[in-house]
């Protein structure tokens, strides 16, 4: 069974700072500790993989494609890459805005979802008042 | 539900809301001719249901030292330590581990700072106010005050970037070398990113003729001359670009800023503008210009950079030697030695800049080599001009003092590296000016180059009690700033002297908090320096094993006796609270900055194909995470770019169109007519009739737009050109008699009314228009 560490420790045994183990977790470079909260520690296995990340690092490689290279291949998809944008402007309410518009057109673009918002947040009464002027 | 939240990005996956870990930040403080004191406003805010660790990081701007922090939240308020690196680092990472909020302010190499706050509490709203002290780009008439609202990219021949998502790009540098810093995510767009702004007050013993801002929209309240306050026009803005703010005082005289720090001690800081050493030097000059043609110069600055070199060796004679180096991975020389100010030089100096083409990194080092080994054994000056964009500016600082070269730098960016180039200038004896690439590049350029290889005044000792020592050289247009002690009583005197003149100056403290200021500003000038001068190995050394370095002893002593952090202390909080859960995990959230404006994404990051690197867990990155799960495309295999592959010619894409597109100006006039000047001083024509005329309509069309021969830009080409004029012989009576009255009028620094810079455009006898106009009478520029 792998020997537990608490962060410190793992840090000094990899030469890896603290901050920088807690950024790779939250990268997906590393998995968190094995338990939680006051008692979370980590194993050889965080270990091993730290040894691997510096090995990686020094052929040059960059963080994103260690996480890759780690993490296995992604899952191949045909869609083009488009970012899209989700706008909860309401429980029952939600917006689409593709992401990579340009700036006065996002700009005219979040004004029309605001005035939408805006008006789903007024009180039935007042937009059948409105629709009626 | 407010629409101001849905318009955080949400996670694809569940629809949650992946909110800007960082809110806002915003700059408050006081502007003096001195320096600044500023208090930043950082507002973090958790929306997620998780404790965050929050980490920013920002640049240091010019002559920058942290003091200290104040952080606040709902119920507490808490105040920074200054402890050794070390410890701070301990002490972080031990409050971390009980659960309890704790920040830390660390300063790494090249002036980054990470501003790391932790264990933010799920829907928890903390503000960190920084407080630091800056420098200010000094000049005779005002000054410069530049503050970086976001960290640009920079060259390092190690560094890595790929780009992660489509527009947004990241990029690491090598660990051996800058430890354990964390850069920000680059935004392309920066508009869905914190809200920055400011409110500034500007404080000047001189009175103060105008304020303004090339960099934003400003409102400007003057009160009695000397007192300005300076807000941001617009409710709040994006973190693109530095904030730069311009002052111009109403006249050129020393000014000493008084008063009594803390314990009731005069502190001083004085600033000596050139024209009170009230000398010239006409010497011949030895001088090479070293052009960076790195990508990110892609545009508008090569381009005015360009012609700013031809209006440049307009300035030479035949007895100046100069040379001409270009510069990114590569060095390209224009001749093997220096060659003479010649037309004919410099007409293949033009040629040679023609083929100038920007791409590759900026390998600053090698381009000031060059140079030094074209000044080799006879002394002289380098002017760069550069974006600065480089990493790993401890290491150029120390090849380029054991060069043993005056370097000057012109900066062009809107990102700062002021803190760099201004102390690549200081450290070898020069001066730098740094400008936004929508300003003109291309005056300042000229102007510099008008003070560089001569300077006014050399051997420049101060009395004991100032600290840093001056300057030994002055160069026409940069004052001397010089800091120190008034003693108990408060009064003093500051004695200067240099070869051939001296000048004494009272010193006389004011009952205010002044003094205070100017000794924190004194402090954070002498850690800047200090922190420029660790040996390569000593600065990449990790922490433990820098404790031998004489530089970190030296900036430990300083960090002590000014309570400023420095690379050896840092400044640590931590906060117990009820609740806090020993032992919790805080996810880590690094805060994106927006590119430089003006800087092309695709200068610093392509992706393979131009596809956008499946890089980042889509619970770790809150824009990736944010498009929809089937839009994400995952690359084959993102393989992070080398710079030389990154900075490939061709591959930078600039924001500016043709330069030749743009409406002519009468700078641009006066920019041809200096790169045209021969080098004997006077306008090229067929005989000397035809060049006396020319050159007679080229004084009076610099005279115009208030160059003369000792103000503007220009003043260096007007000096040369009058000198010519004066030199003319075998003239008829009344050309002769034309030529003495415009030599007048430039001796007077008036210009008659006239369209003469149409005239020097145009080509034909323009005597008639000459006499007319001389015969009106001069104006007052």
């Amino acid at each position: 069974m792998s020997k537990s560490k608490t962060l410190a420790e793992l840090s000094e045994e990899s030469g890896v700072p603290a901050r920088t183990i807690r950024f790779y977790i939250a990268r997906g470079l590393l998995d968190g500790p094995v338990k939680a909260g006051r008692g979370a520690v980590y194993t050889t296995g965080h270990l091993a993989r730290l040894e691997k990340i510096k090995a990686l690092q020094a052929e040059g490689r960059m963080l994103a494609e260690i996480a890759h290279d780690l993490n296995g291949p992604p899952v191949e998809r045909a869609v083009p890459p488009s970012p899209w944008w989700q706008h909860a402007i309401q429980d029952d309410v939600i917006v689409w805005v593709r992401g990579d518009v340009s700036p006065w057109r996002m700009k005219q673009i979040r004004a029309a979802v605001n005035d939408i918002a805006s008006r789903l947040q007024e009180p039935e009464s007042s937009n059948a008042r409105r629709n009626r002027k | 539900m407010s629409t101001a939240a849905s318009f955080a990005p949400l996670k694809a996956a569940t629809g949650k809301a992946v909110n800007l870990s960082m809110q806002r930040l915003w700059l408050t403080g006081q502007v003096l001719p001195a320096g600044a004191r500023l208090l930043v406003q950082h507002v973090f805010q958790s929306e997620e249901d998780k404790a965050l660790e929050v980490i920013y990081s920002f640049p240091l701007p010019r002559d920058a030292a942290l003091r200290r922090f104040r952080i606040t939240g709902e119920g507490f308020e808490a105040h920074s330590e200054l402890k050794e690196t070390e410890a701070a680092v301990k002490a972080y990472e031990a409050g971390i581990l009980r659960g309890s909020l704790s920040t830390l302010a660390r300063q790494y190499g090249d002036g980054v700072v990470n501003l790391t706050v932790g264990n933010i509490r799920p829907k928890e709203t903390i503000t960190v106010h920084l407080e630091m002290l800056c420098g200010v780009e000094l000049r005779d008439d005002g000054f410069r005050f530049r503050f970086p609202f976001t960290l640009a990219p920079a060259y390092h021949a190690r560094a890595k970037a790929a780009v992660t998502a489509p527009g947004e790009g990241e990029m690491e540098l090598p660990a051996d070398e800058f430890g354990d810093v964390i850069l920000p995510g680059f935004r392309e767009d920066a508009s869905l990113l914190h809200q920055v702004g400011f409110e500034l007050s500007m404080v000047s013993q001189l009175e103060l003729d105008e304020i303004g801002s090339p960099s934003h929209a400003v409102r400007v309240r003057q009160d009695g001359g000397r007192w300005a306050r300076i807000a941001l026009a617009a409710e709040k803005d994006v973190p693109n670009r530095d904030l730069v703010l311009d002052a111009r005082f109403k006249s050129v005289e020393p000014q000493v800023l008084a008063g009594r720090d803390k314990d009731g001690k005069g502190r001083f800081a004085a600033i000596v503008p050139s024209s009170s050493f009230g000398v010239t030097n006409e010497a011949p000059r030895r001088v090479v210009i070293l052009l960076d043609r790195s990508g990110s110069m892609h545009g508008e600055p090569l381009l005015q950079a360009r012609r700013a070199i031809d209006a440049c060796l307009g300035m030479l004679s035949e007895t100046d030697g100069f040379g001409l180096v270009a510069f990114d991975n590569q060095v390209s020389t224009f001749q093997p030695a220096l060659v003479a100010g010649t037309r004919e030089f410099r007409d293949k100096a033009h040629e040679f800049l023609m083929q100038v083409k920007a791409g590759g990194g900026t390998e600053l080092v090698r381009g000031f080599l060059e140079g030094a080994k074209l000044l080799e054994g006879g002394g002289g000056d380098i002017l760069i001009l550069t974006d600065g964009q480089v990493s790993g500016t401890e290491k150029i600082l120390a090849d380029a003092r054991s060069a043993g070269v005056r370097l000057h730098c012109l900066g062009i960016g809107s990102a700062s590296q002021d803190r760099f180039l201004a102390l690549l200038a200081r450290e070898t004896g020069g001066v730098s000016r740094f400008v936004t690439p929508r300003e003109r590049v291309d005056l300042p350029a000229v102007d510099l180059f008008a003070t560089v290889g001569r300077p006014i005044v050399s051997g420049l000792t101060a009395s004991a009690n100032i600290q840093p020592e001056p300057p030994s050289l002055v160069f026409k247009g940069t004052p001397v700033l010089l800091f120190g002690d008034a003693g108990e009583t408060g009064e003093n005197q500051i004695e200067l002297s240099w070869q051939g003149g001296r000048l004494n100056l009272p010193v006389k403290s004011s009952e205010n908090d002044i003094g205070e200021t100017v000794w924190l500003l004194q402090g954070s000038r002498l850690i800047t320096d200090w922190e420029s001068r660790y040996p390569t190995s000593e600065a990449w050394a990790p922490l433990e094993k820098r404790k031998q370095s004489r530089v970190a002893a030296q900036l430990l002593a300083l960090s002590q006796t000014y309570g400023l952090a420095s690379r050896e202390m840092s400044l640590v909080a931590v906060v117990k609270r009820a609740g806090d859960r020993p032992g919790q995990l805080p996810e880590t959230r690094v805060v994106p900055v927006g590119m430089a404006q003006d800087t092309a994404f695709r200068a610093y990051f392509l992706s393979q194909a131009g596809e956008a690197m499946d890089a980042m867990p889509a619970d770790a990155s809150g824009f990736l995470a944010a498009m929809a799960p089937a839009s994400i495309e995952r690359a084959r295999r993102g393989t992070a770019m080398e710079f030389t592959t990154l900075f490939s010619r061709g591959d930078a894409v600039g924001k500016f169109g043709n330069a030749s597109r743009r409406a002519e100006t009468a700078e641009d006039i006066l920019l041809e007519l200096a790169s045209r000047i021969d080098s004997d001083g006077g306008m090229p024509g067929k005989n000397s009739e035809s060049r006396a005329g020319a050159t007679v309509i080229a004084v009076l069309a610099f005279l115009s737009q208030g160059h003369t021969p000792t103000i503007g830009a220009f003043r260096s080409h007007v000096a040369r050109l009058v000198s010519f004029l004066q030199s003319l012989t075998g003239l008829s009576s009344h050309q002769q008699e034309m030529v003495a009255a415009v030599v007048e009028l430039a001796r007077k620094g008036a210009a008659p009314t006239g369209e003469w810079i149409t005239l020097a455009r145009t080509s034909g006898d323009h005597w008639k228009e000459v006499e007319r106009g001389v015969r009106k009478g001069a104006i007052p520029l």
